[in-house]
């Protein structure tokens, strides 16, 4: 019943986003400053139809991928070390606290002097992406129960017993957290890096070329399809989180007997 | 197991100073005494978390290897159904999972939660919890058994009824046990021996008690005069 009514809400507040878009495009009457919701679905089904569509969202898909997982893996490295060596986290801390403060379009743009286009969206989302994880990482490590800890150590439960029936356990809801903020962070940077570089293919590189062109109609379907990647990616990895503590539920119970 | 002229201290604060005390293997000695008194600090030695200063800690033959823990919470692995808090304990001693599956079954069984077995700590209530823990410390396969307050801040019906599942257990593999508990009436009821810490060199009382476990009442008078021994030596200027 709750999550009917919040669905419910949900609906009404995006049926109320379009309304409020359409009677702005109505008072403004302007193709090029804001055309309304049907010339701009029109476009979006048109681009859809495109040839190079799948190899624009190819392109902009495994660009956010791949920096997600590099992301993901040396966050959670360095996270490891920093939150179990206080030497190791005290290094990291100006790395960190420097990436944290850059902004993000000086980043891509020194990104873009060292690089080739087709770098640049990997390159600068991970250097957005990285402390993110790697804080929260270092955080969850440091979180862990010590009491916990002292009584493995009593009860002699250690090595690969203690690593995956306490440790990653213990870790999970901060790689979880990281990884999620991190994700959301990755579309945005991977983007916002195509529209300042401009490589062959990607959603960025569309949404560059209509503005050059006034397409306004052309920016706006590209926007709603990378809203609509971004939605995709949370739903695929809330998904995966869902599925791997249901695959955990079931692999406890047939243990269990 | 024998504590012979131990001595430690936190900075400036001495717990303990060439204190001595003797347990006889194989009986429950139940440990009472004030807040910041050594009580843990006791169970902490005799488990080797911690040095002494100085003296020795020495334990029989039949007290050497692990040591099961009874802590003032459960402390089960939040992640892990309580079949698994249990088996793990079993793993550095026993290589079989088919018999660590039946050790644990036995204990389970005995504090009753083998039907509980594929529930999360979070799904359990707090006695339930400390039942688990209880199964743990009895199937890891200890030589000496160490409990901090396991019972504290439970109401009184549900202590008596982990303390009785605590004695099932002990009965059927009597081991060494150091109890330490705030509560006089919990000491005399589970232990073989009780003893009152407050002072840093020797204890404030010690006392065998001779009346068998399950013949002891609520209105015995040696234990309800022993009961009064100990309260005094609780608020005495030194306890």
């Amino acid at each position: 019943m709750r999550s009917v009514k919040h669905t419910l809400v949900a609906l009404i507040s995006s049926a109320l986003l379009l309304a409020l878009w359409q009677v702005g495009a109505h008072v403004l009457d302007s193709q090029i400053l804001l055309p309304g919701l049907a010339p701009v679905f029109k476009t979006l089904v048109s681009i859809i139809g495109d040839g190079p569509f799948l190899a624009n969202i190819g392109a902009t898909v495994v660009r956010a991928f791949q920096s997600f997982l590099i992301i993901i893996i040396l966050g959670s490295v360095a996270g490891v070390l920093g939150g179990n060596f206080p030497l190791f986290s005290a290094a990291m801390k100006p790395f960190v606290t420097t990436l944290k403060a850059v902004p993000v379009m000086s980043i891509i743009l020194l990104a873009f002097i060292w690089f080739t286009s087709g770098q640049v969206p990997l390159f600068s989302a991970f250097l957005m992406g990285f402390p993110v994880m790697y804080v929260q990482v270092e955080s969850g490590w440091r979180s862990i129960d010590g009491n916990l800890i002292q009584m493995c150590d009593l009860y002699e439960i250690k090595g690969f017993d203690r690593l995956v029936h306490f440790t990653i356990p213990s870790l999970v809801p901060s790689l979880v957290t990281g990884a999620r903020i991190s994700l959301s962070m990755v579309w945005k940077v991977v983007i916002a890096a195509e529209v300042l570089t401009v490589p062959r293919y990607g959603v960025g590189s569309r949404m560059q070329l209509a503005q050059v062109q006034l397409q306004t109609d052309r920016v706006l379907s590209w926007t709603l399809i990378a809203i609509l990647l971004t939605a995709c990616g949370d739903l695929l990895f809330e998904l995966i989180v869902h599925a791997g503590a249901a695959v955990k539920r079931t692999v406890d119970r047939r243990r269990a007997g | 197991m024998k504590f012979i002229n131990v001595s430690k201290a936190y900075a400036q604060n001495v717990i303990f100073d060439r204190f001595s005390l003797e347990i006889e293997a194989g009986t429950i000695l139940a440990v009472v005494g004030p807040s910041g008194q050594g009580k843990t600090t006791l169970l902490h030695l005799a488990s080797g978390l911690i040095e002494a200063d100085s003296g020795e800690v020495v334990k029989e033959e039949s007290e050497e290897g692990a040591v099961s823990y009874l802590f003032q919470e459960p402390r089960l692995i939040p992640s892990s159904t309580v079949f698994s808090n249990v088996e793990l304990a079993l793993r550095s001693t026993e290589r079989c999972a088919k018999i660590r599956s039946q050790i644990t079954a036995h204990y389970l069984g005995l504090v009753g939660l083998w039907e509980d077995r594929a529930l999360y700590p979070a799904q359990l209530s707090g006695g339930m919890r400390q039942r688990v823990a209880i199964a743990r410390s009895f199937a890891h396969q200890s030589r000496l058994m160490l409990l901090d307050e396991p019972f504290q801040s439970l109401d009184i019906k549900l202590r008596y009824s982990l303390m009785k599942a605590f004695l099932t257990l002990w009965n059927e593999s009597p081991k060494t046990t150091i109890f330490v508990t705030h509560d006089p009436k919990e000491a005399i009821a589970l232990g073989d021996a009780v003893c009152c810490l407050g002072d840093a060199s020797a204890p404030l009382l010690l006392q065998k008690i001779d009346t068998p476990r399950d013949a002891r009442g609520i209105d015995d008078e040696a234990l309800l005069a022993l009961e009064g021994q100990l309260i005094k030596a609780l608020l005495s200027p030194r306890g």
